[in-house]
């Protein structure tokens, strides 16, 4: 990159379903507070970039009544649709091409203004998909489990595994959503079925959230904190309309992670990346995801998963935070993933730290079947 | 404490939006040859990938795919994935329990590179596979719409 940038400071909510604050409270505290987090103030910030989708929102414009919150009065200020990641990638060019040094980016969605998978209907072809009226994210979802399950003789328990290591992260998690320390396979399998073999638990809980991030260039971030979190690499990208790809496969997320291996210099990423903080909206997801970033071999994911080595305590980390599973405040949930990981890379973990965290890998998504996606590689001063 | 919809209660968009989108002469074509019981595709001149419906230009090579490229598929297919649906969303935001569970298939036809979404009938959950051939079923009288494909079923 022509220039460094680094994460020095982030807040997030706790996410929960129905919280009873305005969407204009909850950005201005987790903006607030991500701005004490950084020891900034809001005179100090040169620019803002938000995220948020005016469906999800319930209005269009969806920015509005939020440029006091995210301290952006008479500021540069922009918002850009769906995941908070777009925004993080949008606010990282801002400061390389050296017009801007010092910039917050925030997202957030409150699921609980209006069922989030009833929306996903609308951003199916008009023309076509809505008309015939069958699908939506969770019905998508199913019919890309049971390709991939098929493929690869993958189980239902498989699946079950995979939510149970992040429901079970979640419960360390303050912030996280699902409070189910002792969730089970059993439980997760008997809980109810949606579209076959997508259970209530194997989906992402409905969630009200918002985080904040502040970046900075170099020089100012090293005057703000002695503990940057630097990007090493970013890549993105997204795949065809659900007709005209192959679902059973995240192709886009690969190329995506291999960008920014690219760019960070990471060859072996298994070996070389101490945790990974992705956003899985459901369980069978997390297992294409291994696979996508090159964790293990095509159709190999369930081995990660069935002999523990995606656990906090593996090793190779995933999700210690609970991911997406865990909570899913829509377009906040893969910057909070940058967020876990830059806290994982600070020793700021808590409850749910995992040792010697060098070098992260954080993923963001939006989409019926994760179409598209953004990866960061994040590195302390050490790394 | 008053739920947040008891304090201001918004039920819908404050207009009705019918939407007058423009389809272009590929989806016209193709919802109007419903009525002749003929499906469309429209066959990249460059690439030859195969579009049902039929777009107008090639998402792989961006090749302008003209009228002359729309082809005549067979309405037979192969399923290549499936799921059994047991909710619906009713359009209001509410999981209804479908009383009798659904099947949706992902169905590539003959001839065609896309892959469509559809109701399949006329087999049990258990009894489906991959690989299972299907075929159309017109409703009775075919009038030029979207709902003439009723859905699609084992041959």
């Amino acid at each position: 990159m022509i220039r460094r940038v680094a994460i020095v400071g982030y807040a997030q909510s706790h996410h929960q379903h129905n919280m009873q604050e305005t969407r204009e409270d909850m950005v201005f505290e987790v903006c607030k507070e991500a701005l004490h987090h950084a020891g900034i103030l809001r005179e100090d910030l040169d620019t803002v970039v938000t995220a948020s989708t005016d469906f999800l929102d319930g209005r269009t414009i969806s920015s509005v009544f939020l440029s006091m919150a995210v301290g952006a009065f008479l500021k540069d200020e922009s918002k850009v649709e769906e995941d908070g990641t777009f925004a993080l990638y949008y606010a990282l060019m801002k400061i390389l091409t050296g017009t801007h040094d010092v910039a917050l980016v925030e997202a957030h969605t409150q699921g609980s203004t209006f069922n989030p998978h009833q929306i996903t209907f609308y951003t199916l072809d008009p023309l076509f998909d809505r008309q015939i009226g069958v699908l939506n994210d969770i019905a998508a979802a199913a019919l890309q489990a049971r390709m991939y399950m098929n493929r690869y003789s993958v189980s239902e328990e498989h699946l079950a595994m995979a939510a149970v290591k992040n429901i079970t992260n979640a419960a360390e998690n303050p912030c996280a959503h699902r409070k189910m320390p002792n969730v089970s396979v059993e439980e997760v399998m008997g809980s109810k079925v949606f579209y076959d073999p997508i259970r209530e638990l194997m989906m992402s809980p409905i969630s009200d959230g918002a985080c904040a991030l502040i970046l900075a260039s170099e020089e100012r971030a090293k005057e703000i904190t002695d503990k940057p979190v630097w990007i090493e690499g970013v890549g993105s990208c997204q795949d065809p309309y659900l007709r005209d790809r192959n679902i059973q496969n995240l192709d886009s997320l690969q190329m995506a992670a291999r960008t920014a291996y690219k760019m960070a210099g990471v060859k072996e990423p298994f070996s070389e990346l101490d945790v990974a903080e992705v956003s899985e909206k459901f369980a069978h997801e997390e297992l294409m995801i291994y696979e996508a970033l090159g964790l293990c071999q095509e159709g190999q994911g369930k081995n990660l998963i069935k002999r523990g080595t995606t656990r906090r305590d593996g090793e190779m980390p995933v999700n210690p935070s609970g991911g997406a599973l865990g909570a899913d405040p829509i377009c906040a949930t893969g910057l909070i993933r940058v967020i876990e990981a830059a806290k994982q890379i600070r020793g700021e973990a808590g409850g749910y730290q995992v040792p010697g965290v060098h070098r992260a890998l954080a993923h963001g998504q939006f989409g019926i079947c994760a179409q598209k996606n953004t990866v960061f590689i994040l590195g302390g001063n050490g790394s | 404490m008053k739920s947040k919809s008891e304090i201001v209660e918004v039920k819908a968009l404050p207009f009705a939006a019918g939407f007058n989108w423009s389809t272009g002469f590929q989806m016209q074509r193709f919802i109007q040859e419903l009525a002749n019981r003929k499906i469309l595709g429209a066959k990249c001149p460059e690439c030859g990938y195969t579009y049902v419906p039929p777009r107008s230009r090639c998402g792989k090579c961006y090749t302008k795919i003209g009228e002359e490229n729309l082809i005549n598929l067979s309405g037979k297919g192969t399923l290549v994935g499936y799921t059994t649906a047991y909710v619906k969303l009713d359009g209001q935001g509410n999981f209804q329990d479908l009383e009798e569970p659904g099947i949706i298939g992902a169905i590539k036809l003959e001839n065609a590179d896309s892959t469509i979404f559809m109701p399949l009938e006329g087999i049990k959950p258990r009894d489906v596979t991959e690989g299972l051939k299907v075929e159309v079923q017109w409703r009775e009288e075919t009038k030029g719409e979207l709902a003439d494909i009723r859905c699609f079923k084992p041959t």
